[in-house]
Order: C-alpha cells, then structure tokens, then sequence
C-alpha cells in the first residue's frame, strides 16, 4: 500500500495496541456506564491555544506589571482548569447499551442502534465505531444514536468499541471513552439480482430443450470437479467451464438449496440462495432451507426470513 | 454553517465595546475607519445578508494595516499592535463562515479585551472591560454547544463558586516575577507638573480636580504644614520660565546613601503613594527620601523616579526624614547663575543683602515684606511685561503660587544665595476613616529652596501672602467668583459630589488592593501564612474530618434508601409520624387496613393510598406512584389530623 501516508500505516498498530490495553481495563458488556476508569480526558487543539493565550497574557501582565492583565489570565486559567472537571461530568454517567442485534448485506451499510439512559443531561456528544467509522453527532442523550458500519463480507461479527466523544462545554478539552457492548450484528450474503430475473420457485415446469436449465460459467475454486467439462478444457487449459445445473430449484420448489462447496463457488451459491428466500418470504410462500449442515424446516414470516438469513451468513 | 444571529451581534457588540475602550490609542480616522466596518457588519447581521467574501476582506484588511504601518511613529508600536489586533478581529467576523473562524475570533477577541487594561486601571472602567470578558465567555460556550441552549444558572452558580477560590487563591499565591524585557509604552499626552514653569502653568493645572495621587501614612500623618511633596527642581531661569536642568532629566539609578546617618538619627516618616498614570518620570516624596520600594528610585537632590515614565498606576513606599535636603557642591553653582533684566529686582535684592548679610535675616525679611506689604493671591493675575518680575513685585503685586517663587528665587540669588524653585504638591484631603490623603492636580504648587549651612531650607512666600493656601486649602481663600471657576459645571450639585467621593474612596481601596498588590505584599501574605500554618492546619483538618463525617452519614442513608422502593420511600417520606406507630414487623398494607377499620371517616383517603401504593410496589406501575405523590401531598392536612387522633387514642 505505497499511497497510505505513515499514520495511517501505522494506525492499526496502535489501534491493536490500544485494543489490547482496552480490553484488560473493560470486558464487553451489556450496558456499560461510563465511570472514572472509562473516560479518558486530553486538551483539545483550541485547549492549547487557550493555554497558549494564558501564557501570553501572563508575559503581557508581568512586563506591564500589571495586576489586571494577570488577574485576566488567572482566570482563564480557572476556567481551563474546572473545564476538566465539566468535560468529564458531562460523559460520566451515562449509561449505554446496544438493544438488538443490527442486520445488513454484505456491502451495504449496517445500523447498530445505541440507546442511553442517565440521571442528568448530556449535551453534545459524539459518537463512532472504532476504528474510524462515520461520527454521529447527538445534541443530547434523549434520543438514541444510529450508527452505521460497512463491512464486506458476510458472517456475524462482534459489535466494534464505540467511542464516545465530547468536548461541552467549552470545546478546551476532549473526553472520550472506548466501550465495548457485548453485542452483534450480522452481515448476510448480497442477494443475486441475476437469479431475480428467474425466480425458480414460480416457473412451474422446464420447457423441451437441450442443456435448457444447464448453463456453462467458468469454474469458481471450491466447485466440484465433476461438474467440470472436460472436453472443454483442452480448449482453455487456464479457464476451466463448468456445468451449472438448476435442477434442485425445479424438483424442490419450496426448498432453498446449498450444496456442499467451498470458496467462491460457495459464496454464490448463497448469494442466490439469500435472493431465493427473499423471494419466497415476499410471495408469501412456505419455505424451509438446506444446508449442508443445516436445515431449517419450512416456515414462514419475517423471523423466519431472519433465521435463514443468519444460517446463510454462518455458512 | 454559521448562521446564527444572536452570535453575531454579540461578536459585533464585543467589538464596538473594544473600539470605545481602546479609543485612547487610536487616532481618530483609525477609531473611524474600524467604526465603519463595525457598523456595516452590524447592518449585514440585521438585513440577513451574507458576509463579505474572504478575497475582499483580506485586500481590504491589507489596505488599512499598510496605513496602519505607515503611521507606526505616531502610534507607537503598542498602539499599532491593538491596531492590527482590532483590524484582524473586525475584518474575521467580516467574513466569518466557519466554525474554526469563530475559535480563533473568540480567542483574539480574549487577548483584546486583556490588553484593555494597559491603558485603564480604574474600577469603573475595569467592571466594563470584565463584563465585556465574560460576554466573550458566554460566546465562546455558545460556539461548542447546541444553537438553543440556555445557561444552566445553577450549574454556572456553581462553576463560579469554584471559580472564585482558585482564581484568588492563583492570584494572591502564585510567584509575581519582575519584567521579563523592555517592552513598548503607550503614547499619552503628560498629566501634572511639567518639565517647564510659567508663570501661568499652575494656574492652569489647579482647575483640574483629578487626583494625582494618594497617600498612606504608616507613621503618624505630618502637620500641614509639612506636606510639601517636591516633584520637580526648576534651576534653569531665562528671564522668564523656569527649566528642569538637562543633567536632571537624564539621571537614572544611582541611589542616595550620603544621608544613612540622618535614617539613623532622625524619626522616619514612613507612607506608600499610589500614583496615577502621567507618563512622566517624576513622582513625589516629602523633604528627604531615604529609602524606597524597588520600583523606583531616589535620584540626586532628594528626587523620586521611576524606570520608565508611569503610565499605569503606580504604587510605592518611601520612608522619608521631615529634615532640608543635603547640597552637592555642584548644585550651588547650578544655582547662582543669573539671567538678564529685571533691573529693579536686582537692585532690591542688592539693597537687601546690605542690609541683613546674614542669609537667615534676609529670608525672613522677605518674608515679612511679603506679608507686610499689599501682595494679593489670584487665580488670575494680570499679563506682565517682558520684565516680569520687576512688574509683578513693583507694579502688579498680584500672583500666582509660581509668580511668587519665581520672584523670590530670582531676588535670593541676586542676593548671592543659590536658590531654585521646586515644583509639586502642598497640603491634599485628609480622609480620616478611609486613612489617606488625597492630593489632587488642584493641589499643584511652587515654591522655593535655598542653600543654607550644606542643605536646600525650604521658603514658601505663598505661606505668607496666603498663609490660608498652606493651613486649608485653595478653595477657602479664594474669592466668591475665582472659586466659581474651580466648581463650574455639574461639579456645583452636591449630591453628585458626594457620590463622586464615595466612588474615590471605592478606587482608592480598588487601588490598593487589587492594582498595587505586588512581591512585597505577596512575600508577607506568604509570611503571615507560614506563621499561622498550624492554626490554618487545624481548621483544615476540621473541616476535612467534618466533610468526611457527613459523606458517610450521607452514604450510609443513600444505600438505606437504595434498598427501599420508591413507593415506600415515599409513604415514609410523608407518613413518618403515622407509620411510627407501625409494629416493625407488620406489612405497611396491613397497617393502613388497620388503621380504615379503626377510623372509618378517614378509610375512603386510606384505602385510595393503600391501592396506588399496592400498585406502584407491586405492578412497578410509574403513574400510580405518582398518583401517589400527589394523594399525599393533596391531603397533608387530613393525614395531619388522623396521625394526632391515633396518638390520642
């Protein structure tokens, strides 16, 4: 990766450092609520200009000896100082925890809801998943906070620490807090629109036809040799065909099929399969799925569509 | 990103507020050109119009620092630097669009404000720069919270209450240094005595009633007649006008340690000043100054200066011997030299030395032949000629504190006796409970030192034309229309007068407290803390171990309370005297069931409080148990009344 600049080489490293330090100081929970150990608190870029402005108006008092400029940057200083104690009330406190489980396709975005509760106000807060996901800025903690994150392949991941920023209520230092919620959220396959255009459950019959049904694609790591056509390959000895059969759709039209593959030729196949259910759930059929390892006897409604979902995405 | 009005108009009321405090710097077309661009700002904020584009702005605010530079040596560089300051700050909220911009204006915007008190020390102006800080304050809290946000009186109440301890405790406890560097003054016109006497500039200087500085006597306050505070020695003559010498305006450091043996000696009068600003050099003392604070220093011939001219006020303490001051041999040359004219005086003064060789008879024949003979005090005097002071002895014979001890300076030194006039202060207003003297521009004043024996004696003629001058004050002697003169204008009602006092009286403790506190006091503020460290320890400690006690009794009850239900809680709460009566290991439903059989009039009100609080403690049913609050609340009275009878009973 020649075009990343150094930090962002190097960000990583220190995120699993910092991760690793986190993860002794706070175990993932369900609902967390930010104390003492929690919060981290550093001057923000405009608190060391504040700074700066004391130390300059120091020098400017001392020189003219004069009492009023220092008394001016004393007390500055006094409200620089209990800024800190006012940054850090304003994030302890609070409590946080993820309800439910967040939902998406693989590279669409997912949206993990954060709720709050607290015995006071908390204004101005800011929140992402670590490591750099998109801010979410909140004027304060009566709502709750949709986030979103983007993530590329399928399965059921842990909820990333989230971090919680705030700088109220002068903006002169920044307190934040990494949390960890013991939660997840899961990434489904992205559903084929290819196989949309063929909806299998409703074609009732296979028309007459030679290799109708069969179609030739190139051969995906993980496919079953036996599929391959052999008499293709001296041909194309690099680009292996295979024989792509759609028989399970005609012969078990209530039943979303998986073979046993591997690699790409898996990750099709379930890509299809996520389709067909979706489908199926929307034409109101009864449905059931067929995993290698899995079957999810035939049901139907949205927590159904849910459960095969999920089986898909642990494939 | 920046829209919002109240902001902008609060930035826009900062900077106006800004222009009128440092108008003292500014010459007028540059207050002008900056009030333009205020109030075009102003204009844009209220018609909603966009801001100025960043291009325009910077071209324009190029232009105008390039004048700015131009002018640099009239304003002087501190002016310019408020100049370019104010400039940067009008042309940003000019074109302010972003969040970032609105930092940094906040921040310039702090260090202006600071920069206000260089050239204003005084508590009325110093109320308005602070109250213009904390507009600034609530600004810059305005920027980093949401756009509705109101201020949280009670949280900023209590933000204050912390505030305030530390920033005193910071103020009165961290270490003072002393200058780092040489840094640039602000260019004023001079105020008071100036290095020139006329005949007619002390006329003009007592119609001015600002102070010129105040005193506190640590040791007993000197007789009025004593109060003689010397600021400047006038020994050049040139017919005319009086000059300070060129080798005293140059004179720096080297202080006086001739006169060890007289601090030894003699009894000490000890007092502080507080000095208003005159971007002078020159301060006060009485007679012989032996020794002074470090910010400034005795010169030659008993002179107190500072550094650098005072152009803020200015505290200091001198202990002084109420005895003439010791001559150098070059001061007696420095004092003979004649000027041309006069031709009368001379001959006076020639007449005079026949007749009383003796230096002491002849002071005190002049003396009498002012007192003797129809000399009278005005404030306005006739013109005189070019001989004036043979018109004014001969002819007019109506003067000045400075026509007189121009006159006699000169006659004394026709007559062979060195003599100079000094200049200064007689007398001030005694403020017996406040304890300080007061002396005001009004209490300018000329008189005359002669060298006798080794050492300057003191002649004031006004003493014996007016000896009222010297024992009251001017007013008292003046007549009816001169004292008109001094009290024209608003200065006639007595009401504002006297408030006017009171205010002097609240700056003057402004002064001393706030503006003079320096190493000196601090080191025995830090003294007096060491000496009562244990007694302070103590206290500490009490308060420490009562704090502690109270957090633990607070606990304690918090985690009692903890394990109690609301609803419970709340039935305690209100029925504590009723449910005292409770058998402890009864259930409170009961108890109340009990409580409806014996008292039937009661039951309805009873059995409402036993169901909702059923509800609320068994079904968590929020709105029950703030029905609850509410029954009990509502029918205090009625529960009152039920707890007496079953104490009756």
């Amino acid at each position: 990766m020649p075009n990343l600049n150094l930090k962002s080489r190097l960000y990583p490293h220190y995120w699993q450092f910092i991760e690793r330090y986190l993860n002794k100081r706070q175990s993932p929970a369900d609902k967390v609520t930010l104390v003492q150990k929690l919060i981290f608190i550093l001057p923000t870029r405009y608190g060391w200009w504040f700074l700066f402005l004391i130390g300059l108006l120091y020098l400017l008092g001392t020189n003219y000896q004069n009492n009023l400029i220092l008394l001016v940057s004393y007390l500055l200083l006094s409200v620089f100082l209990l800024s800190i104690v006012l940054t850090y009330q304003n994030l302890s406190g609070l409590t946080v925890q993820c309800p439910s489980s967040a939902e998406g396709f693989a590279t669409d975005k997912v949206h993990p809801v954060i709720s709050f509760s607290s015995a006071k106000m908390h204004y101005m807060l800011q929140l992402n998943l670590m490591p750099h996901y998109d801010t979410v800025q909140l004027t304060d903690t009566s709502q709750s906070a949709t986030l979103s994150l983007t993530v590329a392949k399928r399965g059921r991941y842990l909820l990333p620490r989230l971090k919680i920023t705030s700088q109220y209520p002068l903006g002169l230092w920044r307190a934040w807090s990494y949390i960890a919620l013991r939660q997840h959220y899961w990434v489904y396959p992205v559903p084929d629109s290819k196989t949309a255009l063929h909806p299998a459950a409703d074609e009732p019959a296979v028309p007459a036809g030679n290799n109708i049904g069969d179609t030739l694609t190139s051969y995906r790591s993980g496919e079953s040799m036996r599929h391959i056509v052999w008499k293709r390959l001296p041909q194309n000895p690099t680009n292996p065909v295979v024989r792509e059969h759609h028989q399970h759709n005609i012969t078990e039209p209530e039943w979303v099929i998986v073979q046993p593959l591997s690699g790409d030729a898996l990750e099709h196949a379930l890509c299809r399969a996520c389709q067909q259910l979706l489908t199926l759930e929307n034409g109101g059929k009864h449905y059931g799925l067929k995993l290698p390892t899995v079957t999810v006897p035939q049901a139907q409604g949205a927590l159904h569509l849910q459960r095969c979902l999920q089986e898909l995405a642990l494939c | 990103m920046l829209e919002r009005k109240p902001l902008l108009l609060l930035w826009s009321g900062i900077q106006l507020s800004l222009l009128l405090l440092l108008n003292q710097a500014f010459a007028l077309w540059v207050s002008a050109v900056f009030a333009v661009l205020m109030l075009y700002r102003l204009l844009t904020v209220f018609k909603a119009r966009r801001a100025v584009s960043l291009g325009l702005v910077n071209i324009l605010a190029g232009v105008i620092a390039l004048a700015f530079f131009l002018q640099i040596k009239q304003s002087g560089v501190l002016h310019f630097m408020l100049q370019i300051l104010l400039l940067a700050a009008t042309a940003r909220l000019l074109a302010l669009q972003h969040l970032y911009e609105a930092r940094q204006l906040v921040w310039v915007h702090y260090f202006l404000i600071a920069s206000c008190f260089i050239l204003h020390q005084d508590m009325f102006v110093a109320v308005i720069v602070l109250s213009v800080l904390f507009a600034n304050l609530y600004s810059h809290y305005r920027l980093f919270s949401v756009a509705t946000a109101k201020i949280n009186w009670l949280q900023t109440g209590r933000a204050a209450l912390i505030i305030l301890p530390l920033w005193l405790g910071m103020f009165l406890l961290f270490p003072r240094l002393p200058p780092f560097w040489q840094i640039p003054n602000t260019k004023a016109a001079t105020t008071g005595l100036s290095d020139s006497l006329d005949p007619g500039s002390i006329e003009q200087l007592v119609q001015d009633d600002s102070p010129a500085f105040r005193v506190e006597f640590t040791s007993a306050l000197p007789a009025r007649e004593q109060l003689y505070w010397r600021a400047r020695l006038y020994e050049d003559f040139d017919g005319r006008s009086w000059q300070v010498n060129t080798s005293r305006q140059y004179q720096r450091g080297n202080q006086i340690t001739a006169s060890n043996e007289l601090s030894v000696s003699a009894n000490l009068t000890d007092y502080s000043i507080i000095a208003e600003a005159s971007h002078q050099r020159g301060l006060f003392a009485l007679a012989t100054p032996v020794s002074s604070s470090d910010n400034v220093f005795i010169a030659p011939g008993g002179m107190l200066s500072s550094h650098k001219p005072v152009s803020q006020r200015v505290s200091y303490q001198v202990s002084s011997v109420l005895a003439p001051v010791v001559a150098t041999s070059a001061e007696e040359q420095l004092n003979l030299r004649l000027a041309p004219g006069n031709p009368q005086t001379k001959a006076f003064a020639t007449r005079l030395k026949q007749q009383y060789p003796d230096t002491d008879k002849l002071v005190q024949a002049l003396a009498s032949y002012y007192s003797q003979q129809p000399f009278f005090y005005s404030l306005t005097p006739p013109r005189l000629g070019s001989n004036s002071i043979d018109a004014f002895l001969f002819d007019s014979r109506t003067g000045f504190c400075s026509h007189y001890a121009s006159a006699t300076a000169v006659i004394l030194r026709q007559a062979g006796i060195a003599a100079r006039v000094v200049g200064g202060y007689q007398g001030g207003i005694w403020y017996p409970e406040q304890g300080y003297l007061a002396v005001r521009q009004r209490e300018a004043h000329a008189w005359v030192e002669y060298l006798h024996q080794g050492a300057w004696h003191r002649f004031d003629p006004t003493a014996f034309v007016a000896p009222e001058r010297i024992l009251n004050n001017l007013d008292s002697m003046l007549p009816e229309q001169e004292r008109a003169l001094l009290n024209s204008g608003w200065r006639q009602f007595k009401l504002l007068q006297t408030l006017r006092q009171q205010f002097m009286h609240l700056d003057y403790y402004w002064s001393v407290w706030v503006l003079g506190f320096n190493d000196n006091e601090q080191r025995e503020l830090w003294r007096s803390i060491r000496r009562h460290l244990h007694l302070l320890g103590y206290t500490l400690l009490l308060i420490s171990v009562i704090a502690v006690a109270a957090l633990a009794l607070y606990l304690a009850r918090a985690r009692h309370d903890k394990t109690l239900p609301a609803a419970a809680k709340l039935l305690y709460q209100h029925l504590a005297p009723l449910l005292s009566t409770k058998q402890p290991q009864q259930p409170v439903s009961v108890f109340l069931q009990g409580c409806m059989a014996k008292y039937p009039q009661y039951s309805p009100l009873l059995s409402d409080i036993k169901s909702l609080y059923d509800k609320a403690l068994y079904q968590n049913d929020a709105s029950a148990l703030a029905q609850l609050k509410v029954e009990l609340k509502q029918h205090r009275r009625q529960l009152r009344r039920l707890h007496r009878a079953i104490k009756n009973a």
